[in-house]
């Protein structure tokens, strides 16, 4: 009974705009309105991490010893997709996560950099959504995307693993690209589909208003639980006006729906969908972070796509170096880092283009391998988010833990700590020190 | 035990007072008598100094919290120490601090630690089931909401797309309407779009083509009990999810299958060539969906006031299970009118309706003591829709056919305890009234329904028998399978816990192969240990039997003639016992299995009881405590002792870099050597020596005579219970589990657990009456549940709430 065609026309108002938008757990101080001004400094920060571990000798160029400046050295098979790029690099070993309970996953502890694991709730903010409290706000901060298999991004359109806005305070990645698309892009829809957009918009208002209504004489405990839900409508009824204010922004930077979206071959497809969705929100300047999740923080993932068979929880039984199947990921991972890239390359911003005052940090959920005690935790980190890191270098951390790193980047961005989620009664357990990590920072 | 309380008591003022000077005359005792010899500034044992300590703040919260753990569990001042305080001034202690706690961190994401599933035994069994403490407030649960559990949600919402399947007393197993969702071989739990007018599809389409939709409601994955109140709102994350759902739903009510009209047939042999591929499933032409009043409205021309009105009344009940009240029709109403104005009836009406998928009674249910006059100390007994909503919800998700307890309600047949007693006993006799609540207590009571969950490395796995390919699919199929046995137990209603510990009946499934691994673990693997002792066992029919010479044309007739031999072979050779068919409740959709199962044959059959002794034998259960590597006999004897003896051990410091040396050629006893004898055994002596003597289980909980080239040692230890006589060494896993079956504590701590889990909160000292009140139905009634929950349910704990002055 349903026509293709219309099927991807109400998907600009469908499922994810079903009821206004999207899923965020606090909004952006920003309006979003007008041209994006001259700036300096850093604006934005991209998470990407790989599930099933980051192995140290994937990223390491062979023959590298010690910290040096990359020049003239190339990086290996899995990364070569970047060697465009190197001298925007800077390759990060030697750092730690034994605390964060890796196993399968760290789940909340890869960002938060604190204890985490299967089944664990975060205990903290994590360190993309400090960072977007931090830099200059947006509509929406932070925007998670997770990739998966079809049947899992379709079961679990989203998902939370990864970020969190405070302890036991999850926040939730778009695993769906429909649903995503819909809550971006939902209100630059024209004609019966605006209508349409309007009508959804004015029916949650009235939900809102109803859950209002029905929190009257609540005790004050039960007051504050439900009041997630009546906010959660806020929230919903806010981003709906917010983003019909800058609808010439999203028409300009909205991807294109096609055949992907509703129909896809390979769950590749709605990779590539969900990182273009992603981009066209920094673009948008609808968010100031992204934090991409390749197999969504956990510990399966399917890349047939790519002509991988083989899926899930296997693939981290795999020894990663020289291994033809990581080798691909990996490639695939590079591919759309080079994309992203690109992208922020190509889009003007202040007296440069986006990229300028990007910084993407590239790294896994779950430190070095699958099975693994966080006692390595690789990054590569791209770009110098207005010329605040170094780049071009491979430096080589001696035993500090991955908070350190977290550290620098609130410093990088304007806004030091002392210690990122560490209490200073087990930081020398954990070898953590005050203050940045030396020689990353300019 | 009682007169050391009562005199406690009497020495005691009943809360410690909370002075602004500081710990004040209250705690500074406390501290002084049996603290600060160790902890003082020049002693500093363990390096922790209590001297100049002050008042909760958030800075010294963690030391506090220790502290807190500490007395509470009995675990400072140490045992071997003579002068220890009464159990009420650790109580009274322990009670200040988490209020301090609460107080210091409210600005800090909260304290709520005490409040937590897990931390309900820090309230000590003797001060429970020792003699009532004189001067206690009459027992009562805080005015809340509760939001719905996720399959609470799936239910509701898949009574509105599924045909109902009516009770069936020969076939107490099979899915019907009420029973929960069950979740598929793959341990996804989903509710299907177009099951009642599935009619085929080709190769495996189903399993790409088929719609459904989990509930988006997030929940706990914590061990044991889950679903506390407290612990759960709904986010715009679920709220989104759940109007998209929601959406989908009223167009599936409406419209039934999104599919094309070549998918729809009378005869799957009639579908055109280019329509038979793997991604098209196919309906029967026949509608078969319930018929609401949505369908009925759109089916005919126009919209009606009178129509639309029966529309939301009859979502609005499915939902919530009451009738809306005049307020919220017209306000529904409204919104839906207004919809359609918008946008026509086509898709003005299924987005109208959506907003009473999140109208806050259909997420979350009322406790609030509404309508009700508090009495003198503040309690409100729930009266009206609550009362009703609340007594169906100890037992089902939906509503039953024959809604007794809302005839009485209208009658005024539900005000009295003695009233809500009647419905309560009248629910739990009527085994029709399918009571998925009940199975969910047991689910988290023993956890072995987190097997599945649990990972297991592919070497390992297949090092010890297991096949990688097909391992999660026979775990999930044996946790239904355990669902089963339990369900079998309960409808007996005798010495419930202790059959549950102590049965030699297992389910099995017998249709299965030792490649395939589905239920092998246990069974196949069982014959192989049968065969390999020599003991008897029946024989097994030989394929020889069939003489029928094969021809390209009895090809088919031969395999089945094959198959039904093996079939036998299987259920009725594998044990020396006989083996009887019992049905299994399990998803409608599974991979490989159309058209859709609604439930499947299996077999009970018993064991040998010196191998195999209850749940905590059963393969489940020990794949649920055990790790992606090995056996986890610390979380085994944890479970033990939180879940049966009532104790509990203080969280792992977080300074402990909690590790077992990795030494390939060793046992696990032997590796977890390291644990004894310093800091670590203080907690380690509590949990090891009941966890160890499940070794002779290797991890996928297969029965094993030797371990790492030796042979098991299965010795154990019962230590530090509380009850007189259950102390002592313990030759295997079943010397354990039959004194622990025996033991009074261990009822008394299970009473403890099914009171948290119907009450949606930990017990306090104020439930010590009901607890004991629970306890003395369950014992005099020889181990009823039905009893026993007769009883917590007409208790005050469950009638009233603490209402805000």
């Amino acid at each position: 009974m349903t026509n293709r065609r219309a099927w991807i026309q109400g998907m600009a108002t469908g499922v994810g705009a079903v009821l206004g938008t999207g899923i965020f757990p606090a909004l952006g101080q920003g309006t979003g309105e007008g041209v994006i001004q001259s700036v300096g400094g850093p604006r934005r920060v991209i998470f990407f991490l790989q599930n099933h571990g980051f192995d140290p000798l994937t990223c390491l160029p062979k023959g590298l010893e010690e910290s040096c400046d990359l020049d003239g050295v190339a990086l290996e098979k899995p990364m070569q997709a970047l060697e465009p790029y190197k001298s925007r690099m800077h390759i990060i070993t030697g750092l730690h996560g034994r605390h964060t309970n890796p196993g399968h996953s760290a789940y909340f502890g890869a960002l938060g950099a604190y204890r985490g694991g299967t089944g664990v709730p975060p205990s903290a903010a994590t360190i993309d959504y400090v960072l977007g409290q931090a830099l200059p706000p947006t509509i929406l901060p932070p925007l998670g995307i997770g990739m998966e298999s079809l049947d899992s991004m379709r079961a679990r359109p989203t998902l939370a693993t990864l970020s969190a806005s405070g302890p036991n305070q999850p926040v939730p990645m778009y695993c769906d690209p429909n649903l995503l698309y819909g809550a971006l892009f939902g209100s630059i829809a024209e004609g019966a589909i605006q209508q349409q957009f309007r009508a959804r918009s004015q029916a949650l208002l009235e939900v809102e208003r109803m859950a209002q209504w029905k929190a009257k004489g609540l005790p004050q405990s039960e007051a504050e639980r439900y009041g997630t839900y009546v906010r959660g409508f806020g929230e919903l009824n806010g981003l709906n006006e917010k983003l019909s204010r800058i609808s010439e922004r999203l028409k300009r930077f909205a991807p294109k729906l096609d055949e992907r979206y509703l129909r896809p071959a390979f769950e590749t497809d709605w990779h590539d969908a969900l990182l273009e969705i992603g981009i066209a929100a920094l673009q948008a300047n609808l968010t100031n972070v992204l934090t991409i999740a390749s197999g969504c923080g956990e510990y399966f993932g399917s890349w047939k796509g790519l002509g991988i068979s083989e899926t899930g929880h296997g693939l981290g039984h795999l020894e990663q170096p020289d291994n033809e199947i990581w080798t691909k990921i990996r490639q695939y991972n590079c591919a759309m880092l080079v994309k992203l890239i690109k992208a922020l390359e190509a889009t003007p911003e202040g007296a440069g283009s986006m990229m300028d005052h990007s910084l993407i940090v590239y790294s896994s959920n779950n430190a070095e391998k699958q099975h693994s005690e966080g006692a390595a935790w690789p990054f590569v980190l791209i770009g110098n988010a207005g010329g605040r890191f170094k780049t071009g270098r491979y430096s080589h951390v001696a035993e500090r833990p991955i908070n350190d790193l977290y550290t620098t980047l609130l410093h990088g961005v304007g806004a030091p700590v002392d210690r990122f989620n560490m209490d200073k009664n087990l930081a020398a357990i954990h070898q953590s020190r005050l203050g940045p990590i030396e020689g990353l920072l300019t | 035990m009682g007169k050391a309380l009562v005199a406690a008591a009497t020495l005691f003022p009943l809360s410690l007072v909370r002075g602004a000077e500081g710990l004040g005359s209250a705690v500074k005792p406390f501290l002084e008598n049996y603290c600060l010899d160790c902890h003082s500034d020049e002693a500093r044992k363990g390096a922790v100094s209590l001297e100049g300590l002050s008042e909760v703040t958030a800075d010294n919260a963690g030391l506090w919290k220790r502290i807190w753990e500490q007395v509470a569990l009995k675990e400072m001042p140490p045992r071997k120490k003579a002068n220890q305080p009464a159990l009420l001034e650790r109580w009274k202690l322990s009670n200040w601090i988490t209020e301090g706690l609460e107080s210091a961190m409210r600005d800090r994401g909260g304290f709520r630690e005490h409040l937590r599933p897990s931390k309900g035994n820090h309230l000590d069994h003797g001060l429970l089931f020792g003699l009532p403490v004189a001067g206690m407030e009459p027992a009562a649960t805080p005015a809340r909401l509760w939001r719905i559990h996720p399959q609470e949600q799936l239910v509701r919402l898949n009574d509105l797309i599924c045909l109902k399947r009516a009770y069936d007393a020969k076939r107490p197993g099979l899915w019907t309407h009420g029973d929960q969702v069950p979740s598929n071989l793959e341990g996804e739990t989903k509710v299907y779009f177009g099951l009642d007018q599935y009619l085929g599809s080709f190769e495996d389409a189903y399993s790409v083509a088929v719609s459904g939709f989990s509930s988006p409601l997030a929940m706990v994955r914590d061990r044991g009990l889950r679903n506390y109140p407290y612990l759960y709102s709904v986010n715009s994350a679920e709220a989104t999810q759940i109007a998209a759902i929601a959406e989908k739903v009223l167009r599936y009510m409406a419209c039934g299958p999104a599919a094309e009209p070549y998918q729809f047939a009378d005869d799957i042999k009639t579908i055109p060539g280019p329509y038979r591929n793997a991604n098209l499933i196919f309906y029967q032409k026949e509608m078969k969906r319930p018929v609401t009043p949505l369908l009925t409205l759109m089916n005919e021309p126009g919209v009606s006031d009178e129509r639309l009105a029966a529309v939301v009344g009859f979502l609005f009940e499915a939902l919530t299970l009451r009738p809306p009240s005049t307020e919220e029709a017209a306000l529904y109403l409204g919104i839906a009118k207004k919809s359609i104005e918008e946008l026509g009836k086509a898709e003005g009406v299924y987005l109208g309706l959506v907003p009473i998928f999140l109208d806050r009674d259909a997420l979350f249910r009322s406790e609030l003591g509404s309508g009700g006059k508090p009495d003198g100390q503040g309690r409100v007994m729930l009266q009206g829709d609550e009362l009703a909503l609340a007594i169906n919800a100890a037992f089902s998700y939906i509503r039953p056919e024959s809604d007794h307890v809302r005839r009485a309600l209208a009658e005024g047949h539900l005000e009295t305890r003695q009233d809500v007693r009647r419905e309560v006993d009248r629910i739990l006799n009527d085994d029709s009234i399918r009571k998925p609540r009940v199975l969910q207590f047991f689910r988290e009571y023993f956890d072995y329904d987190r097997a599945p969950g649990i990972c297991k490395d592919r070497k390992f796995l297949e090092e010890e028998g297991g096949h990688y390919d097909t391992y999660y699919a026979a775990m999930n199929s044996m946790v239904a399978n355990t669902d089963c046995l339990i369900e079998l137990i309960l409808r007996e209603d005798k010495n419930v816990l202790q059959e549950l510990l102590t049965t030699n009946r297992v389910v099995y499934q017998p249709y299965t192969s030792g490649a395939n691994f589905r239920d092998g673990i246990l069974f196949l693997t069982d014959i192989a240990y049968y065969m390999a002792r020599g003991k008897p066992w029946a024989p097994l029919r030989s394929e020889a039997e069939i003489t029928t010479p094969p021809t390209d044309e009895n090809r088919l007739f031969i395999e089945r003639q094959k198959r039904v031999i093996e079939q036998e072979n299987l259920l009725h050779h594998i044990f020396p016992n006989p083996a009887e068919p019992i049905y299994v409740r399990q998803s409608p959709f599974d991979k490989g299995r159309f058209p859709p199962a609604m439930g499947a044959l299996k077999a009970i059959t018993t064991v040998d009881p010196a191998e195999r002794l209850g749940i905590l034998t059963h393969p489940v259960w020990l794949v649920a405590h055990s790790d992606a590597m090995d056996n986890h006999a610390v979380l085994r004897g944890r479970w033990i002792r939180e879940r049966l003896l009532g104790d509990a051990v203080p969280d792992i410091p977080i300074t402990v870099d909690a590790k077992l040396p990795v030494e390939a050629e060793s046992t696990l006893r032997h590796r977890m050597r390291v644990l004894h004898g310093h800091e670590c055994w203080r907690c380690h002596q509590k949990m090891d020596p009941l966890g160890l003597p499940f070794e002779m289980y290797n991890q996928l909980g297969m029965v094993r005579d030797r371990d790492h080239g030796q042979a098991v040692d299965a010795s154990g230890e019962i230590a530090l219970s509380g009850e007189a006589g259950l102390d002592g060494p313990v030759s295997d896993p079943m010397e354990m589990i039959r004194k622990l079956g025996a033991s009074e504590r261990v009822a008394q701590v299970f009473v403890r657990h099914v009171f948290r889990f119907w009450m949606g909160r930990n017990e306090t000292i104020h439930d010590a009456v009901i607890l004991q009140e629970a306890y003395q139905a369950y014992r005099d009634h020889h181990g009823s549940m039905r009893a026993l929950l007769g009883s917590l349910l007409s208790s005050d704990a469950f009638l009233y709430r603490k209402v805000e002055p």
